[in-house]
């Protein structure tokens, strides 16, 4: 590290400092750091560079700040993992140390460099160089910029009114939040609504239900439309104007609501196996929530299906659930539990009933293994298939229904078990949300369920700044799970609404009303209609909401003057990077 | 009030619960037992199913949590208790444990650690390797700061009358330090090889190592260092600090162990000191009583001149008859160290014939070139105690004929201390037992004999010994050229005669060993009677420290920094927490007792630097921290504070959120594995320490011989679903981390076989079943089936017995390199203590109860808390994010609801 010079004093030359991360082997397995460090000690305006091994650690933000006092650094660049990760991170070190947090670039040399290029060492090297290089030109033209500030409006909409969405909206309201809660269909409670009793102490789902219901009655700060959904949303996190549409019997009314988050909830739907997938279709071959329906409605002691007495049923697990891939290739999670509660039901029932669960893996996870383990006592019979060898559903010629399977746990035997009912385990398949997505911009998986930021640490935010998702609109599913999942939303949405203000990225567009013609090409360009044409010195040009604007870049080339640009991403930014990128030569392997 | 919450554990559950609190404006104190926040998940290699390097995102959750303005950490420390108050808030007791390091000072730079010469396991490696007893937790700590870990002192040093500390002599010697380690006895006193001939060494008495084969050869390792010392690889005086001169003088009245030792205390800290002694030499008994086949004057002399070195003046043949008078002349103190002059007498007829002398004069005599020929001579010693046994093996080597020992009870009284007893019988000296003088029978003036009256044992005196009784009538004569008496000595309180007690010691506190007249101290036998000479140096210790104390106008206490000791840690604790042993021949020294010796040559023979190592290296290292001083004297901030005490305090807040987490499985508890006799079989906690950034070993190996393994097996299910261990419940993260492990190692380790022996793979979670599926499309083989039994073989391989239920259900065996045990959860039942009276509500399996775990996940038995993460059961981390999530609304519905905050704070 070099000493501290004189600070400049209204000079051009900054004072940056470089930090290439070894990410604990993820980049210096691949990447020579060293080398990295060394081509760009000496490039114009870097007076550190240092190579920690891990630049988030505490201990390295500490030095960090260190120098940017020390050294009078006005710009910080480090190299490591992708933005998305450490932005925030970094930032605050530069905030920490009274940096404006957007002289700091953070170039990502792990997921867009190491990573990608695992069996070449030189050329990711020579990469680095000029992914950095290019952070360090494109920071050396930084300008000081501020968050914007805007106030926040203390109420939250929640989107589903199912036992996720109703327990969110009681949360929201006991922390001073006015929910607003939208449910499409016309009644409350979803899926647990029409439950009875439900794993994994029997409580009955509906019984939950209206208890929710009832409370939510009784407080004036929860508002429900049902019928309803969510239409049209503009405005920005934090003061967001959603748009309601109401289905009345005597048409559509459009409202509009002014709220600070929003939470989606709006849960699953069963799969639906098509005619003859195991045998469906066939009378006697039901799905789970049928099947649940039949048992929740039976009378003590016996159960029937169409009238018969039921003496024996065959669970044929991991049906639309764990399918090759192009199918949903994801576990539903529940359904494994669910299936061994209602059979425990069943057994309670009428225990002569004479149960065969034909499963893959019976997921019956954490204390839903006890369970599985009275289900065993209780007389239920387990049988294993292989993953390749799925059972087969048929109708016997005596009459009755016949299910053949190949028993791992018999020496592989083929058995066919005659039956009186055939449940198909169905599992969860995503919600048909078009409208829903189009409007909130929610990002959607392979898998067809919404995406979170993170899924492991940010498991309730988005990508849309302030729109939350819960229950099984993200994954599938326990009741338990997804009403914490929901509260956790409530906990994100307050630690967002109860400041009062929120800070919106100042990396906006802004029009230069010099350059700017008044051509209009922009306003089509922008996704947000955060564009609008303005009088200015008797001209008509365009503007650009700050609040509305998230900063894409989709204007800038639509724009024949050149007159509008994006802060923290300038033109001239933008040029000096790629100007940096391509300088970058070979390079040598240093020593190490 | 002083929190609106207060959170319990810093693991993710607890830092998600606070982070989002603190963003919401509410107060948080958040306690962590360890001296960094992040938990198990900053241990962790990379997370399911994403593959994200934990340290990558939990290390900036770490600093988010500690560097936000609403949260207050305080780590290294536990809640004692909490109570629930009248109106609903909670007082909570909080102990910071003491960190022994400043850490307002600490840089983190790890100084100390590289200096520390003590290694225990790494908690944070999951015992895989060691950390050292100076240490950060680990490399991403947040905060970065240093502990010591400190479990008491060790017995070795508590033993210790003069304070040495034994255990950091040890441990420098271990790690091959001599020279630090004669420095660090030398702290204590200038008699290093002194002692470490001479010391009964209690220390070794006490070394837990003695409840398992033999102590550790504490005195010889320290004469060892000395010897190295003196023999002038280091030919530089001794390197020890020493204070600028401070212009204050103090005279000290006379030089045996308590004199040199104040001496040597006073003059480094700046003092200009004098010892007058009415000898002709210095050393008092050191060098006048004891004899030289013990202690050769040499090692005496090479320990005096430490002192003098320093500028310590040592004025011989200077008889001091009035202390008091020593002020007139100038000094600003005085210390009297004059011992125990005068030999008690025996009292009966004939006791001043030529031929019966005391056994100090004949010591005496002996050591200043004016021993007597013994040569076939008959000699009787009366008395049981040291100088007994030293009178008598002396004559024998002076050419006796015959050493007689007459003691009036048995040998189970004996005052002498075992091993000087046992050798001098070895040496040829006869006991009489249970006998007791009567008379010096003479002829001419000259010994002819002893008369000698049998003595039966009556009931316990005050010592608690059983009082010798004489039996009538049972008189008889010892033929004897001479007889020497050493019954006893005590203080000559002649200079002193104002000052002294009824039995002739002078009278002084026994804390400030200050007399009535205020610059006059005294130290050593000469205000305690005859002991020992660890207890004259630590005597001699306190008065240099009272008298400094006294002179600089302080009161006289400050006794922590005169003994920093800590409560001695227990032979149990201490074995308690050893795995295994190792068994080792105790090491001993070779001593040679040839009987009838003739010469004065040193009888024990120094211990080779081999034996020295090996010997420290049994060292079990009781109080953790030795004490060495290493980590004081290598860190650059300043910051090592050994006289740092716990912090107690009280705080009350509005809300609590338990977030103390689980325990794993301890895998040893199914024998049948192997965990713990076979090292190639290692925790699932373990792998992921072997495949994190952090790794002990910098590659995946097999703990055994080192060997990168290339066919690795897993178990899963170890210590859950096992109702043989009581826990029947799924632990739920074990199948996804054994599947994160599966594709790591075949990352790293491409050649390698990856296997799993599992009952059901749970793989119920978001992209978690695509996760399975992409492990088994890398190669991973996942083989439906318990295993029964490992068996190791001889070349560390692992013969694995399973149930291979695909391929028929025959039971076969499988040979692995490795064996990788999936253990599960266990709750961690700290809990349970936390709210003392009132409890908080466990389940059946002691998680904490939640009573309405469906719509309101989180909420516990107790009004007002919170539980967030495992500590309520198996959970992953997504898991015990929402949970945390879902308790953090709640506390924060509950603060509100009651109104705690007049405001919440922006």
């Amino acid at each position: 590290m070099s000493q501290p010079d004189e600070p400049t004093t209204g000079g051009t030359e900054r004072r940056i400092g470089v930090y290439i991360c070894h990410c604990g082997g993820n980049i210096s397995d691949y990447v020579d750091v060293e080398a990295v460090r060394e081509a760009l000690k000496d490039e114009p305006g870097v007076v550190v560079s240092e190579s920690p091994v891990f630049a988030c650690s505490d201990g390295t933000q500490h030095d960090m700040i260190d120098d940017i006092r020390a050294q009078h650094l006005d710009g910080l660049v480090v190299a490591s993992c992708s933005p998305k990760l450490h932005q925030v991170t970094f930032r605050n070190v530069a905030k920490r140390a009274d940096l404006n947090q957007y002289a700091y670039t953070q170039v990502n040399v792990r997921e867009q460099d190491s990573w990608a290029h695992q069996h070449d060492r030189a050329g990711a090297t020579e990469k680095a160089i000029g992914l950095v290089r290019a952070g360090v030109a494109k920071t050396r033209l930084s300008d000081p910029l501020e968050p914007l500030r805007i106030d926040t409006v203390p109420s939250a909409l929640v989107v589903g009114g199912g036992v996720a969405g109703l327990r969110a909206a009681i949360g929201l309201a006991d922390l001073g939040i006015q929910a607003v809660v939208v449910e499409r269909e016309a009644t409350l409670g979803g899926w647990v609504g029409r439950l009875g009793a439900t794993f994994p102490d029997d409580t009955s789902g509906a019984d939950e239900i209206a208890g929710l219901v009832e409370q939510i009655k009784a407080r004036r700060d929860i508002t429900v439309y049902t019928s309803a959904e969510l239409t049209g949303k503009s405005g920005t996190f934090g003061n967001y104007a959603a748009e309601l549409t109401l289905h009345r019997d005597d048409g559509d009314k459009v409202l509009t609501v002014g709220v600070g988050a929003i939470i989606v909830a709006t849960g699953f739907d069963s799969y639906l196996p098509d005619v003859g997938e195991f045998g469906y279709g066939i009378d006697g071959v039901v799905t789970l929530p049928e099947f649940k329906e039949l048992v929740d409605a039976a009378p003590s002691g016996q159960l029937s299906y169409a009238g018969r007495r039921v003496r024996s049923i065959a669970y044929v697990y991991c049906v639309g659930s764990r399918q090759p891939a192009g199918g949903n290739e994801y576990c539903s999670k529940y359904c494994c539990t669910a299936t061994i509660h209602a059979s425990l039901q069943v057994a309670r029932l009428d225990a002569s009933v004479r149960q065969y669960h034909l499963y893959r893996d019976i997921r019956a996870y954490g204390r839903n293994e006890l369970l599985y383990n009275s289900s065993r006592e209780a007389g239920s019979t387990y049988l294993k298939f292989a993953d390749d060898q799925p059972p087969a559903v048929a109708k016997l010629a005596g009459g009755g229904l016949g299910v053949t399977v190949t028993d791992l746990l018999t020496e592989s035997r083929e058995l066919t078990i005659p039956v009186d009912l055939v449940v198909l385990v169905t599992g969860m398949v995503p919600r048909e949300n078009a409208g829903l997505t189009a409007v909130l911009k929610l990002p959607v998986g392979s898998d067809g369920f919404f995406n979170e930021i993170h899924p492991k640490l940010r498991p309730v935010e988005t990508v849309v700044d302030g729109v939350m998702i819960a229950g099984c609109c993200q994954s599938p599913r326990t009741v338990g799970e997804s009403v914490a999942a929901g509260l956790a939303a409530v906990a994100q949405s307050a630690a967002l609404l109860k400041k009062g203000y929120a800070e919106l990225e100042p990396l906006v567009a802004t029009v230069d009303p010099a350059r700017c013609i008044g051509s209009g090409e922009c306003l089509t360009s922008c996704p947000y209609d955060a564009i609008t044409r303005i009088e200015w010195d008797g001209r008509s040009i365009a503007s650009v909401d700050p609040a509305t604007c998230k900063g894409c870049g989709g204007c800038v080339p639509a724009c024949g003057q050149d007159a509008i640009d994006l802060l923290g991403y300038t033109d001239a930014q933008m040029r000096a990077a790629i100007e940096g990128l391509i300088a970058a030569e070979p390079v040598k392997e240093a020593v190490s | 009030m002083d929190y609106d919450v207060l959170v319990i554990g810093s693991g993710i559950g607890g830092m998600e619960s606070s982070i989002k609190l603190a963003d919401m404006g509410y107060r948080v104190l958040l306690v962590e037992k360890e001296a960094s926040v992040g938990g198990r998940m900053i241990l962790l290699s990379k997370v399911f199913p994403t593959l994200d390097c934990a340290s990558c995102i939990s290390g900036p959750k770490m600093s988010s949590t500690i560097n936000h303005p609403n949260i207050t950490t305080m780590a290294y420390s536990e809640v004692q208790g909490i109570s629930r108050t009248a109106d609903g808030r909670f007082q909570a007791a909080i102990r910071q444990r003491p960190k022994f390091v400043d850490w307002a000072a600490c840089t983190g730079c790890d100084a100390c650690q590289k200096a520390c010469t003590v290694a225990v396991p790494d908690q944070f490696n999951a015992n895989l390797a060691a950390r050292r007893a100076a240490y950060i937790a680990f490399p991403q700590a947040v905060p970065k700061k240093a502990v010591l870990e400190r479990a008491g002192t060790s017995p070795c040093i508590g033993a210790c009358p003069a304070g040495i500390k034994a255990h950091g002599y040890v441990s420098l010697a271990r790690a091959g330090k001599y020279e630090e380690a004669f420095q660090l006895v030398l702290d204590a006193t200038p008699l290093v090889g002194t002692l470490g001939r001479a010391c009964y060494a209690p220390c070794e008495t006490e070394c837990t190592r003695t409840k398992l084969e033999g102590p550790v050869p504490i005195r010889l390792i320290k004469r060892f260092a000395a010897d190295h010392h003196y023999e002038g690889t280091t030919p530089d005086g001794p390197a020890i600090e020493v204070a600028e001169p401070n212009g204050r003088t103090v005279a000290i009245v006379g030089s045996g162990p308590a004199g040199l030792t104040a001496a040597w205390q006073l003059a480094r800290k700046g003092y200009q000191v004098t010892i007058l002694e009415k000898r002709e030499q210095p050393g008092g008994y050191l060098r006048h009583a004891i004899p030289t086949y013990r202690l050769p004057h040499e090692v005496v002399d090479a320990d005096i001149a430490n002192l003098t070195s320093l500028g310590v003046q040592i004025r011989c043949n200077a008889a001091v008859s009035d202390p008091e008078a020593l002020k007139a002349e100038g000094y600003d103190a005085v210390i009297m160290a004059t011992g125990t002059q005068v030999a008690t007498r025996m009292d009966v007829p004939g006791e001043d014939a030529d031929g019966s002398v005391n056994g100090l004069d004949f010591l005496d005599a002996v050591a200043n070139g004016a021993a007597p020929d013994l040569t076939g001579k008959r000699v009787v010693v009366v008395g049981g105690g040291n100088v007994a046994m030293d009178a008598a093996r002396v004559s024998l080597r002076l050419g006796a004929a015959e050493a007689r020992v007459a003691y009036r009870r048995t040998r189970a009284e004996m005052p002498a201390h075992h091993v000087e007893s046992e050798d001098a019988e070895a040496e040829g000296a006869v006991f009489e037992l249970l006998v007791a003088p009567t008379e010096v029978l003479t002829a001419d003036g000259h010994v002819t004999g002893l008369k000698l009256q049998r003595m039966r044992l009556g009931a316990p005196d005050a010592s608690g010994r059983r009082s010798p009784e004489p039996i009538p009538g049972s008189e008889y004569t010892l033929d004897a050229d001479l007889v020497i008496s050493t019954i006893g000595m005590s203080p000559d309180p002649a200079p002193f005669a104002s000052l002294a007690d009824k039995r002739g010691r002078i009278a002084v506190d026994p804390r400030t060993l200050q007399t009535s007249v205020p610059y006059l101290f005294a130290a050593g036998d000469v205000t305690a009677g005859a002991t020992d000479i660890t207890r004259a140096i630590g005597s001699g210790r306190r008065a240099a420290h009272m008298v400094d104390r006294w002179l600089t106008g302080q009161p006289l206490d400050g006794f922590t920094a005169l003994d920093d000791r800590l409560e001695t840690v227990t032979h149990e604790s201490v074995l308690a927490r050893q795995t295994a042993f190792g068994h080792r021949h105790p090491i001993s020294g070779d001593v040679t007792l040839a009987p009838n010796p003739r010469d004065f040559a040193e009888i024990e023979a120094p211990l080779s630097e081999e034996l020295v190592r090996s010997g420290a290296g049994s060292c079990l290292d009781c109080g953790v921290c030795s004490e060495c001083q290493e980590c004081v004297k290598a860190c650059p901030a300043f910051a090592i504070r050994l006289d740092e005490h716990e912090h107690l305090s009280d705080v009350e807040v509005g809300a609590v959120v338990v977030a103390t987490g689980h325990k794993l499985f301890a895998a040893d508890l199914k024998p049948e594995y192997g965990f713990g006799k076979f090292p190639n079989v290692i925790t699932g906690m373990q792998m992921d320490r072997l495949l994190a950034p952090t790794r002990p070993f910098n590659t995946v190996l097999r703990p055994g011989d080192g060997k990168v393994p290339e066919r690795i097996g897993y178990i899963s299910c170890t210590g859950s679903r096992d109702k043989t261990v009581g826990n029947p419940l799924c632990s739920k993260f074990c199948c996804m981390y054994s599947i994160k492990q599966n594709q790591l190692i075949m990352g790293a380790l491409p050649l390698a076989d990856v296997s799993m022996h599992y009952m059901d793979m749970r793989a119920a979670g978001k992209r978690y079943e695509e996760f399975y599926v992409q492990a088994q499309d890398m190669g991973a083989q996942y083989i439906k089936g318990r295993v029964s039994k490992i068996t190791e073989e001889p070349n560390g391989d692992l013969l694995v017995r399973y149930e291979d239920i695909e391929h028929g259900g025959n039971i076969v065996e499988a040979s692995y390199d490795l064996v990788v045990l999936a253990v599960g959860i266990q709750p961690n039942r700290d809990v349970e203590r936390l709210f003392g009276e009132a409890p908080l509500g466990l389940d059946e399996y002691y998680y904490v109860a939640e009573p309405s775990a469906e719509l309101s996940p989180g909420q516990t038995t107790v009004p007002g808390v919170f539980v967030a993460g495992t500590a309520a059961g198996a959970k992953d981390i997504v898991d015990t994010i929402l949970h945390s999530g879902a308790a953090v609304a709640q506390v924060a519905a509950h603060l509100e609801h009651h109104h705690f905050s007049e405001e919440v704070p922006v």
